[in-house]
């Protein structure tokens, strides 16, 4: 994936690692209620394995890294702040703990949770 | 809706509000209560940053999501509480601001909807509502950090819950209510590790507290558009920066020095004066207060008698702000930008000062927005400043992180080609103008404006708002810091000495020129000795000097 060098040799980030940093960032905003399989395949796995990783895609090349991001908001929230403030968050603690540059968080909303409708 | 005021209520009409179940018309007067007390302290709430550079907007983003929800509820003629805290909800969905704006939108959705098609709001149902707005609140995450406004909402709800019973009167609910925010608030730290780091309590919290203290405030006829009455030293009154704010109507300022007699209230004096003026602020240094306010022109000579009559008057300073004001706008109209031919590519510029609009205009510019990092400027108002050009190849330059997202919006929104150069400062906008070819295509222009913004780095120098750690560097109050890049590398206690320490972390050795905009509190003078320094440290070095005009930043410095 991503890999950098240090005096004794070299060190490799793998996407597991990046993703559950992401997604740690992702459920602690405010106004996200899960993160969402993002296609068929995804859904399936998710149905076979309980604990399997779903909702993150993480991509790199030379200028950084992309996320794309699938949730779950909560009904009757601003979206367009919810989404704003995952993307930032996402980007912050990715770079601040990986110390590689975050180049795009893409933010995709699948659904949203009516828990009060009025 | 700055500098409007509610008058404070008279004794019938407190009663009124506490006494019966609240209707539509007394929530309304609590929420605008609410608003205007969070507006006069805005400012503190956005000193709670985590980082010490004045960039905080959280108090911001609640005041606007305030003004939108209580928007929507001015025009609501009904006496109905549940339609009017339907209505304030709503407005708060539509405008909220910022993290906080939307989880305060939460809290007003969750408590307009215990309200529901109830015609008044008595105490069990006030309780009802507020436990409610927690639990929607609540609702909106799945991992609730504690230590922010959501801790504040739980804490203030649980102590109404704990007292409240069916017969305790409304304002002693408030009460109870803001004593617990006031305690919550202050627990913050202790529960959220980054804020003890960084010596501050939680700004939403903070803002939260506020807007309950306000109704409380309001009950209690306490004035809601004086900040507490607290005397700061002499050396904090900020009254040039005042001016920038001025009412209309509030033609005069007013400078009063005085020796007060024995039996002096504070508090009764700001009330006093807050009848005559706004922008009220008093000092006091060796026994004796300096009292600053604004006042109409047939009420200039008030607070003068007034003052008077409460003590030893040793000296009246007195200023028409609306001839100061009239002036400064003359000045600024005098920006002359290049004239655009049609089919050009034309590039708008966010800048945060005027000096900085005028070096903006003669590279080029076709226009200028004004904004920086405590007010940043909406989409309309970019979108405003290209419509009306004569070309559809447009190229904006943010100068400002918190800025580049509004300007991308502004490019979906508008129909003509637009590319946004995600400048993060002054220096990289500049570096990008050196570029412009008016007659290339748009892609051309911004190929090579984003190669130049990587080849310039960017020092800033600034006032440190409170004591920090971060990244190893230690920051006092009031210390001189310097960023280099965005990244605080130096604190110190003069400007010269961060400046030189600056340019010694960047290697300036390494590179060829090196520029300074010089801003508010600066003269040209000092500036130019630190310049003499510069040429004597660097003789290779090609040094340059503006004034930018830039308001919190003493200096921006760009290097390449």
């Amino acid at each position: 994936m991503t890999s950098q060098q240090n005096p004794l040799g070299r060190i490799y980030i793998l996407p597991e690692a990046i993703k559950s940093v992401a997604r740690h960032a992702v459920l602690q905003s405010y106004g996200v209620i899960s993160l969402a399989p993002a296609n068929l395949f995804e859904a399936a796995i998710q149905f076979l394995r309980k604990n399997h990783s779903y909702g993150i895609n993480v991509s790199a090349d030379s200028e950084g890294l992309y996320l794309d991001i699938n949730l779950v908001i909560e009904y009757g929230l601003r979206i367009k702040t919810v989404t704003d403030s995952v993307a930032e968050a996402v980007k912050y603690n990715v770079e601040k703990t990986m110390g590689i540059p975050v180049n795009r968080v893409n933010v995709h909303v699948r659904g949203l949770r009516i828990s009060n409708p009025d | 809706m700055n500098g409007k005021s509610i008058a404070i209520l008279s004794e019938a009409e407190r009663h009124r509000l506490v006494q019966s179940p609240l209707d539509g018309e007394g929530l309304k007067l609590m929420f605008e209560a609410g608003l205007i007390w969070l507006t006069t302290n805005q400012q503190y709430v956005n000193s709670l940053n985590v980082f010490p550079v004045p960039d905080g907007d959280t108090g911001t983003n609640m005041v606007l999501t305030m003004q939108a929800a209580f928007a929507e509820a001015e025009t609501k003629s009904t006496n109905n509480v549940g339609e009017m805290a339907h209505a304030f909800a709503q407005g708060a969905l539509m405008g909220a601001r910022g993290n906080s704006g939307v989880i305060l939108s939460q809290i007003w959705r969750g408590f307009s909807r215990a309200l529901d098609h109830y015609e008044r709001m008595d105490s069990a149902l006030f309780v009802r509502a507020l436990q409610e707005a927690r639990n929607t609140a609540y609702k909106g995450v799945v991992r609730p950090v504690e230590g922010t406004i959501l801790t504040v909402i739980k804490d203030m709800t649980a102590a109404v819950e704990e007292t409240g019973t069916s017969e305790s009167k409304l304002s002693d609910l408030l009460i109870t209510l803001v004593q617990a925010g006031d305690e919550s608030v202050k627990r913050t730290p202790e529960l959220l590790p980054i804020l003890k780091q960084a010596g501050v309590v939680d700004s939403g919290g903070t803002g939260l507290y506020y807007i309950f203290e306000g109704m409380l405030r309001l009950i209690e006829g306490l004035p809601l558009d004086v900040s507490t009455a607290v005397v700061k030293p002499l050396s904090e009154l900020d009254f040039a920066n005042t001016l920038e704010t001025v009412e209309e109507g509030q033609d005069y300022e007013v400078v009063i020095d005085f020796a007060p007699h024995a039996e002096f209230s504070l508090e009764n004096y700001y009330h006093g004066l807050s009848d005559i003026g706004t922008s009220i602020q008093v000092g006091e240094g060796d026994g004796i207060y300096r009292m600053h306010i604004h006042v109409p022109l047939d009420k200039r000579y008030e607070p003068i008698a007034y003052t008077e009559s409460l003590g030893i008057v040793k000296k009246i300073a007195m200023e028409n702000l609306q001839d100061q004001m009239n002036s400064k706008k003359g000045e600024s109209a005098k920006i002359k930008f290049t004239p655009l031919e049609p089919g050009q590519v034309a590039v708008v510029a966010v800048s945060p000062g005027e000096g900085l609009s005028r070096i903006f205009a003669s590279l080029g510019a076709a226009a200028v927005v004004a904004g920086g990092q405590t007010m940043n400027p909406s989409v309309k108002e970019i979108v405003a400043a290209f419509e009306n050009l004569p070309t559809d190849k447009i190229i904006i330059l943010p100068n400002n992180k918190n800025i580049i997202l509004a300007a991308q919006n502004a490019a979906k929104v508008s129909v003509k080609q637009i590319s946004v150069i995600p400048t993060r400062n002054a220096p990289q906008g500049f570096a990008a103008m050196l570029r412009l070819l008016p007659e290339g295509t748009l892609e051309e222009n911004e190929e090579s404006m984003r190669e130049a913004i990587m080849e310039v780095h960017t020092g800033e120098i600034t006032t440190a708002t409170r004591d920090v750690t971060i990244d190893d560097v230690h920051v006092e109050k009031n210390s001189v810091i310097g960023l280099l890049d965005g990244k605080l590398i130096v604190s110190t206690h003069s400007v010269e000495d961060a400046l030189s320490d600056l340019l010694t972390k960047a290697r300036v050795e390494d590179f060829e020129r090196i520029t300074l905009f010089y801003g508010e509190g600066m003269t040209l003078p000092r500036v130019n000795q630190m310049v003499d320094k510069i040429r004597e440290q660097y003789p290779e070095h090609e040094v340059e000097v503006h004034d930018g005009g830039q308001p919190n930043y003493q200096l921006i410095i760009a290097i390449e």
